[in-house]
């Protein structure tokens, strides 16, 4: 999806189709195909499926093509807290990704480039969660957390936390658990930045009279957007989305469903599937235009 | 025996949750890829009216695809599972034992396109809990068992089994175990909080020192039967147990939720809460206080975890074999549920998955192998402790739709 | 902000400056003055040094040891950002993210100048870019972005201005024509101007005094005429410019010449125009003071002679002729002949004899490499 909002950014083609420019476009073929097979087809489907009925059969699960616009109203009027929460969370834990991310591709990109043992060292120990899948490292989140986890004894002990309270279902336990999964896709593109990242430039800003502060505000942060642009979107995206943290099973609780939750619930254990379909298109709605919007105040254009 | 676990603690529940969440995961990353083919197929799918068996080809293919739950099937060291072994040995049938059922509704919805189009499913048997099944067999989509093909059920099958309005005899689907929902606690960190040996009551679980402490079961029939039998109602019966009394029950459960009592509402993952100490005491399976008893006993405390039935009672399921319309070796899968019908196999089975066998006779079988697991209610329970057990009523398909709607968005908080 | 801004550049004095790099010496103990005004040129080949330092004036690098002085203030522990120094980076090093307004202004935002634009604007008119305020600085030619990095720093007026090989990424035409411009700015503003390069045309055309750098030091230093005619060092003869260097035994010092006995030849040169006077001395001669003689020319003690020899290679450069002559015994000399009608009309494989006059001679401190002095 951020692919779509990202479209406008693009140049397009004007040109009449030269001969070189036809040749382009029989390559473009399998790309359009696969779109409009893998995104096009389902997203149809998908929106066909948020306007249907109930079947008059009454057999669970079963729906009958119908324009029951209605199924919008109930999705967002029953679900209004959980979509407020996904966003919100996903907002939060994108900032702390990025204010953790950060410091940490800027060492690897900056401070330690021509240092290529320490820096192969550091992106390793970045991509290292990807080894182990992420649901096992959700749990280990789990088991940190729970009550007579050595962690909250401790806290406990110290005086830290209160002997009746507890970190797993918490607001902080999920956006604590986005931010641990979603760490490296901030880290990388912006590390991939910042390694780019022409340091004479950061030399000039020093030669003309700015202090570091300055320095990183006006030169190294700004030439780093287009990492930190994708980044917080590689982030703020899949996490708006994500059902697996936020479940119950995982680091939340009922006072922590997010949309995903919803969808899933609805999908898998009601057999709702027109509310199910009806929250997933106005995610996807949602998160296309705060991206699109974001990304254009951003104004990234010229570094993208 | 159950596969040894390790030493270190963390790790050891890690493996555990592992374990317990093998099938959630695989079923949570269906659910992303299924979404989208679910939603093609069930626009094209047709009414189910008029679904005929498939032709079954069990006397040229000696095969069986089993659809089951996890930790539900005699296992040794080596991963093997010896009943089974056995089974394959003497029919000569070879059996593909899966184990893809980690709930039943998101089973039901990887499976209820292909039940409606009266598709093979991918599995000769599976063994969704009984009002799954009355739901597939109402909406025509199983096929019918031969008695004159299993005798061993026929002879053995507990009577309290038989006899009802949807399936008098026992055709559409047959008992592969069955089990209590009732309260499952830490008996130490129990009587610590309250200062009492043992809970006794479901009012006992929304006592204030338990508060952040309760866990409850996230399968809605257990959870929500033992608060209505905790408020008087009959959930056997459809004038008692109605659209009002579920709803009323729901909002008692809200307000425990809303106050703070209750930890987390879970699927299998409420035995992780248990055994890491995060609640004290949860509606709980039966079967499952046995395995973490095993696993967590030690020499000085063989039994840390106990399990009770509340005093207004507790819930009483069954999980059932059935054969959808789609596959082709029921005359296989009956050859297999007469071979679990023996009672000798019934009791090697229950002494390890330690729930209830429908099996009449396995008791005594049992006992000569283990007097005091024999013994064990929990697994060959007496009459009286049967009586004090009452099944979910079954529900039509719109009281479904509405109860399991109502109950789900009590679980996202909406 | 400690750093004064001045109407007028100031001296640069470094003193004893060091600095290492883990396993080699990049500037050794490195003494310089540049007094205010003054358009001076660190000449080197790559690796000499140059850049090093020019950063370590900057602020860019922390110098070993040693400190440096900028109008009689020690900056040697200020940032670069208060120094009174302003830099033209070799590869302009213009902010991509800005317009090169933007990118101009920059200095003057930060040290809150009044009317950062409107002396923008003034410093771009005085490159001649005004038009192309707006412009980001990808947009611009090689030569327009020269300029405004130029525009960048001199907009500052800086005490001093460094300039580290800003004309090497342009063709040669267009370098031509920023070093006038460049040496026409430098006389309006009146900064003090310390260029960096590797051109050696370059720096004697537009410096007023230039320094010559080789492995960390200064081997020689002064105007580019004084450095051309009497270079001190073999180094400095053959990087500025072409030499023939010959070495032999000294067979007379006086108080008027010095005569070395190049296998067998006597080569003399003036005594003030020698800095050693015993054991093996290098005497050597640019190409254009020599000239070449089908016949033996007159034995004549103002003249050094060499020959027989035979033209091995003739290369017409435009201006002038280029010859090889090889002698037996002695090796190659290079002789130019301008295109004035007065050489002999030779070719290829003719017997000549090389001579130039005495006083073009010149004598060195040092011994060309693969030449060093043996013990005794």
């Amino acid at each position: 999806m951020a692919f779509v909002a990202l479209g406008p950014q693009a140049p397009v083609a004007s040109q009449k189709p030269t001969k070189t420019g036809r040749v382009a476009l029989y390559l473009l073929l399998p790309g359009l195909f696969y779109l409009g097979l893998f995104f096009l087809t389902p997203l149809f489907s998908l929106i066909l499926t948020s306007l249907k009925a109930p079947s008059a059969t009454g057999v669970i699960g079963r729906y009958d093509v119908a324009l029951e616009i209605g199924n919008y109203g109930y999705a967002l009027g029953q679900y209004a807290p959980q979509i407020f929460r996904s966003f919100s969370f996903a907002l939060i834990a994108t900032v702390i990704a990025l204010a953790i991310s950060y410091p940490i591709a800027y060492f690897i990109g900056v401070t330690a480039r021509n240092r290529p043992l320490l820096k192969g060292m550091l992106l390793t120990l970045v991509i290292a969660p990807f080894f182990i899948s992420m649901l096992l490292r959700t749990f280990a989140w789990k088991q940190i957390f729970s009550n007579d986890s050595w962690l909250l004894n401790t806290l406990k002990d110290i005086g830290l936390m209160g002997a009746d309270s507890y970190i797993i279902g918490t607001d902080f336990a999920v956006i604590f658990g986005l931010v641990y999964n979603f760490i490296p896709f901030m880290t990388l593109p912006i590390y991939a930045s910042l390694d780019r990242l022409d340091l004479r430039l950061v030399e000039a800003g020093h030669d003309l009279y700015a202090n570091s502060f300055t320095t990183f505000r006006k030169i190294t942060f700004p030439l780093s957007m287009p990492g930190v642009i994708s980044g917080t979107l590689l982030t703020f995206i899949p996490i708006s989305g994500d059902y697996v943290v936020a479940s119950r099973d995982f680091l939340g609780s009922t006072d922590t469903a997010m949309i995903g939750n919803v969808v899933e619930a609805n999908f898998l254990r009601i057999q709702d599937y027109p509310t199910a379909s009806a929250l997933s298109v106005l995610l996807m709605a949602a998160i296309v235009i705060l991206v699109s919007a974001y990304v254009r105040r951003s104004g990234t254009e010229d570094l993208l | 025996m159950k596969r040894e676990l390790p030493q270190d603690p963390m790790l050891r529940d890690l493996v555990q949750m592992a374990r317990n969440h093998q099938i959630s995961r695989r079923a949570a990353l269906a659910g992303v890829g299924g979404t989208a083919a679910a939603l093609t197929l069930a626009s094209c799918a047709p009414a189910d009216e008029g679904q005929v068996a498939a032709t079954d080809v069990s006397d040229s293919e000696k095969v069986l695809i089993w659809h089951n739950w996890p930790a539900y099937m005699d296992e040794d060291d080596d991963g093997n599972y010896p009943t089974l072994e056995r089974f394959q040995a003497e029919s000569g049938i070879s059996v593909d034992y899966r184990i893809e059922i980690d709930d039943n509704d998101t089973w039901y919805a990887k499976v209820k396109d292909q039940l409606e189009l009266g598709a093979d499913i991918g599995a000769d048997v599976a063994c969704p809990t009984g009002w799954m099944a009355s739901r597939l067999q109402n909406l025509g989509y199983l096929q019918t068992y031969d008695n004159d093909n299993m005798p061993n059920k026929v002879a053995n099958i507990a009577p309290s089994y038989l006899g009802s309005a949807e399936d008098p005899d026992r055709i559409y689907s047959i008992p592969w175990q069955a089990g209590f929902a009732g309260i499952g606690y830490n008996k130490q960190a129990y009587k610590d909080a309250t200062g009492k040996d043992a809970p006794g009551s479901m009012a006992d679980l929304w006592a204030a020192e338990l508060k952040g402490r309760v866990g409850l079961l996230s399968e809605m029939r257990d959870t929500v039967g033992l608060v209505l039998l905790s408020q008087g109602i009959d959930i056997t019966s459809s004038s008692s147990l109605s659209e009002d009394a579920f709803m009323a029950a729901l909002d008692a459960i809200k307000e425990q939720i809303d106050a703070g009592q209750i930890y987390n509402v879970r699927g299998n993952s409420y035995l992780d809460d248990l055994t890491t100490g995060n609640i004290i005491a949860s509606t709980a399976w039966s079967g499952d206080i046995t395995v973490i008893n095993y696993e967590a006993g030690t020499d000085d405390d063989p039994e840390p975890f106990g399990f009770i039935f509340p005093d207004s009672g507790a819930t009483l399921w069954a999980d059932v074999f059935v054969t959808p319309n789609g596959a082709t070796h029921k005359r296989n899968v009956e050859e297999l549920i007469n071979f679990y019908y023996d009672p000798a196999n019934a009791a090697e089975l229950a002494l390890w998955v330690n729930y209830i066998t429908p099996v009449v006779g396995a008791q005594d079988a049992a006992a000569e192998v283990d007097e005091e697991l024999a013994e064990n209610q929990l697994i060959f329970p007496n009459a009286d402790t049967l009586s004090r057990s009452k099944a979910f009523r079954s529900l039509t398909g719109q009281e479904e739709q509405r109860f399991a709607s109502a109950w789900q968005n009590l679980l996202l908080g909406a | 902000m400690s750093a004064d801004f001045v109407a007028r550049g100031q001296d640069l004095e470094l003193e004893s400056i060091r600095k290492e790099f883990p396993g080699f010496v990049a500037v050794d103990d490195l003494d310089l003055k540049i007094p205010a005004g003054e358009f001076f040129a660190l000449l080197g080949p790559s690796g000499c040094g140059k850049t090093t330092t020019l950063r370590m004036i900057a602020g860019l690098e922390t110098p070993s040891a040693g400190r440096i002085l900028i109008g009689g203030n020690d900056v040697t522990d200020q940032k670069p950002h208060q120094r009174p120094v302003n830099t033209v980076f070799q590869n302009y090093a213009l902010f991509p993210h800005m317009s090169v307004e933007e990118n101009v202004a920059f200095g003057l935002k930060q040290r809150k100048v009044d009317n950062p634009q409107q002396q923008a604007q003034a410093a771009l008119e005085m490159v001649e870019l005004q038009h192309l305020a707006a412009r980001r600085p990808q947009q611009l030619s090689g030569g327009q972005q020269q300029r405004v990095a130029l525009a960048r720093a001199l907009v500052n007026r800086p005490a001093l201005l460094l300039l580290d090989e800003p004309l090497g990424a342009l063709d040669l035409k267009l370098r031509r024509q920023m070093q006038i411009e460049l040496k026409a700015i430098q006389m309006e503003v009146g900064l003090t101007f310390l260029h960096v390069t590797h051109d050696q045309e370059e720096a004697m055309d537009m410096a007023d005094t230039v320094a010559v750098m080789n492995h960390g030091h200064i081997e020689q230093m002064g105007a580019p005429e004084a450095l051309y005619d009497r270079p001190k060092t073999a180094f400095v003869a053959k990087f500025l410019g072409q030499s023939n260097i010959f070495v032999g035994e000294v067979a007379e010092a006086d108080d008027a010449k010095l005569a070395i006995n190049f296998k067998g030849n006597r080569l003399a040169a003036p005594a003030a125009r020698v800095e050693k006077t015993k054991g093996k001395v290098a005497i050597g001669v640019r190409p254009e003071k020599t000239s070449f003689h089908p016949e033996k020319p007159a034995s004549d003690p103002a003249v050094n002679t060499l020959g027989p020899g035979t033209i091995t290679d003739i290369r017409f450069t435009g201006v002038s002729n280029q010859y090889q002559i090889e002698i037996p015994e002695v090796g190659e000399i290079t002789v130019f002949a301008q295109n004035i009608g007065k050489s002999p009309v030779v070719e290829l494989g003719a017997e000549v004899w090389v001579s130039w006059k005495v006083e073009h001679s010149f004598g060195l401190a040092d011994l060309p490499t693969g030449e060093e002095e043996v013990a005794e």
